[in-house]
């Protein structure tokens, strides 16, 4: 099998998993216990806090550990209770459904314009920012989850701290892969979910800036400094500070492996493949290293994931079938791609532990399926 | 359901299932249809291989595919 799905998730660290795994046996205390088995598992909570904190440039007591990302997201947007919301077309379904959760509160939500590059332009914030007086927050995700562009979060939260407006990025796709600082990147908000990076599921954090902490998720005992009660995930917590200092430590060494397996996929696709049967969604430069979102003419992404099933290789496609329609990607649809080619998106996504043979077997099924599909459907 | 006519063989196909696996793997609006064993032959896989998707599809929820393979 080629798995070829890491923005969808990725395998548990071996190095993560040894050193979590006492905790859910011998080590297996509760971290708010008094005495010495309950210390030891508030100890390596506090150095996992330590461990994110350090990788993405922030202090322990800015980290709160979640259940991921979708938990960060819905948190952040949570504690807007009036004024206004920008965002982009093509954020992940838990911040635009809960925008859509404010919007029914009375919070008026504003969408940026985004064309087929699939990267929101820094002009486009400063305007709409200029424009409404209300703006309590921004949400924009730092890497598109679909089609893997890089956003400018940078620029725009150097805008935003000028302005005193609060910035949040879902930064999923991008913690445990890109070089993060949260002071450089001038976000008062960071999610990420650790299963992106290696890490175990069900587990996340949420960087809030000192001061900007949202309110209280869940109210009872005094886990997460009263923010977010409820027993630590010991196990997962101390997971998540493993993989992620792995990763950040092989940061480039990965992004440089992740560069040449896409590249050897899309090499061996021009290869196989005519020109006009498929394109990739936004330019190498602006794509995270490992991450293509592929349209092929003519068929429909799911039955290309089936196929490539078929041949061992596990990728997404945007597009959804829940009741035996094809439904179109959102993300596409919003870019301003037609609802065929919304249709026939296929995503890869590699990782640390692919290599550029892996990528062009891909091309390979990826060929396979196309001819399977089209050929079929051009005998009618 | 109206039935189909295997585009190969020329077989009728009078199962849900086999129909759903012609819109799964092919396309939702196929105007052409292989009954199952020359679907397998085509995608080059045998066919218990596809009735083990059909019950992935079914588990899945896919409206495509039915409870009694009828």
């Amino acid at each position: 099998m080629i798995y070829a799905d890491c923005a969808a998730t990725t395998r548990l660290s071996s190095r993560a998993l040894d050193e979590a795994l006492p905790y859910l046996r011998d080590a297996y205390g509760n971290a708010s216990s008094l005495y010495s088995l309950g210390v030891n598992s508030r100890r390596a909570v506090e150095l996992a806090r330590a461990r994110v904190a350090e990788s993405i440039g922030a202090s322990p007591e800015e980290i709160y550990f979640t259940s991921g990302g979708s938990e960060g997201n819905s948190w952040v947007l949570s504690s807007v209770a009036s004024g206004s919301v920008l965002t982009s077309p093509f954020e992940h379904p838990s911040v635009w459904r809960g925008c859509e959760r404010l919007a029914k509160r009375g919070v008026r939500i504003h969408t940026l314009p985004v064309d087929r590059s699939g990267v929101v332009r820094v002009e486009d914030v400063a305007r709409a920012a200029e424009f409404l007086s209300d703006l309590r927050l921004v949400s924009i995700m730092s890497v598109n989850n679909e089609i893997g562009t890089i956003q400018p979060i940078a620029e725009i939260g150097t805008f935003l701290r000028s302005k005193g407006v609060l910035f949040h990025t879902d930064a999923v796709q991008a913690v445990g892969r890109l070089p993060l600082d949260v002071g450089s990147l001038g976000v008062d908000y960071l999610t990420a979910s650790a299963h992106k990076f290696n890490g175990p599921k069900g587990v996340g954090f949420l960087y809030a800036r000192k001061g900007v902490a949202p309110p209280p998720l869940i109210l009872g005992g005094e886990q997460e400094r009263g923010f977010r009660a409820g027993t630590e995930n010991v196990f997962g917590i101390v997971a998540t500070g493993a993989a992620l200092v792995e990763n950040v430590e092989k940061l480039e060494e990965n992004a440089q492996r992740e560069r040449a397996t896409i590249r050897a996929t899309l090499e061996r696709l021009g290869e196989l493949l005519l020109p006009t049967e498929y394109f990739v969604v936004g330019s190498e430069s602006e794509r995270a290293p490992g991450v293509a979102d592929i349209v092929f003419g003519g068929t429909g992404g799911e039955a290309m994931v089936q196929i490539l099933d078929f041949k061992g290789v596990c990728v997404s496609s945007g597009s959804a079938c829940s009741s035996g329609q094809d439904r179109p990607s959102r993300v596409l649809l919003a870019l301003g791609f037609s609802e065929e080619e919304a249709k026939s998106a296929v995503r890869v996504s590699f990782g640390r532990d692919n290599t550029p043979d892996e990528g062009a077997l891909v091309a390979e099924a990826f060929a396979f399926a196309y001819h399977k599909i089209v050929g079929a459907r051009g005998r009618a | 359901m109206k039935s189909k006519i295997c585009y190969v063989c020329g077989k009728e196909i009078t199962k849900r299932n086999d129909v759903g696996l012609n819109k799964k793997l092919i396309a939702k609006d196929t105007k052409i249809f292989y009954c199952l064993d020359c679907l397998a032959e085509y995608l080059e896989v045998d066919v218990d291989f596809l009735l083990e998707k059909v019950k992935e599809f079914k588990e899945q929820g896919c409206a495509l595919f039915g409870g009694d393979d009828s």
